[in-house]
């Protein structure tokens, strides 16, 4: 799975460590969501999609 | 501070923090009973009887209390803590179930016998390496 985090992040300017607060993860989370280590849960996803305002769709894809 | 207690620090929330803290004062105090009901039966300095017996429960009673505070803070951590942690548990699991298995074998083709509670080591041991592998594959990454 791909995703737009670290673009949708550094377009609202927001470092991880934010990102990470608004979301009530940690920063490894964040971190590992970006570089694809790590896939994030559903309720995650959908959080990740509504805290920058747009589809979950247009924040991950499945290639 | 190295890239290791960097991903370590960055990958509890507080409250996880906060409920590892719990964690560690239950173990602290279950580990310093036990350790204090041992040298005081096996040393005799305290006959087989209720005060004993009363120990004993509480020292059992505290290494449950520990477990349960492990499980609050498993169930509330972090997702990605969560997946380090289960993953390391099961290698933890593994690793001791194929140890007193394997060495059981051993034993019998002459290899010195180990205590009951030898493969307790071996389970904390490997616990740790899973952590720390689990750091390593999932965490570790610096803000780009």
């Amino acid at each position: 799975m791909t995703n737009r985090l670290r673009v949708l992040r550094a377009e609202n300017r927001w470092s991880q460590a934010e990102v990470a607060d608004r979301l009530g993860v940690s920063r490894q989370t964040v971190n590992a969501i970006e570089t694809g280590k790590y896939d994030p849960s559903l309720p995650l996803a959908f959080a990740i999609a509504k805290l920058f305002s747009v589809r979950i769709e247009e924040v991950f894809s499945p290639h | 501070m190295t890239s290791l207690q960097q991903a370590c620090s960055s990958l509890y929330t507080e409250r996880d923090a906060r409920n590892m803290r719990v964690f560690n004062y239950w173990f602290f105090a279950a580990m310093i009973t036990f350790a204090a009901t041992t040298i005081l039966i096996s040393e005799r300095f305290l006959a087989k009887g209720a005060v004993a017996w009363g120990l004993t429960v509480l020292t059992i009673v505290l290494f449950v209390m520990m477990v349960r505070a492990y499980m609050i803070f498993l169930r509330g951590a972090d997702e990605l803590l969560r997946k380090i942690q289960l993953e390391a548990l099961s290698f933890s699991f593994g690793a001791s179930l194929v140890f007193m298995i394997g060495y059981r074998l051993c034993e019998r083709l002459g290899a010195p016998k180990l205590d009951v509670d030898d493969p307790m080591l071996v389970m904390v041991l490997v616990f740790a390496l899973g952590q720390w592998l689990g750091i390593r594959r999932y965490a570790g990454g610096e803000e780009q």
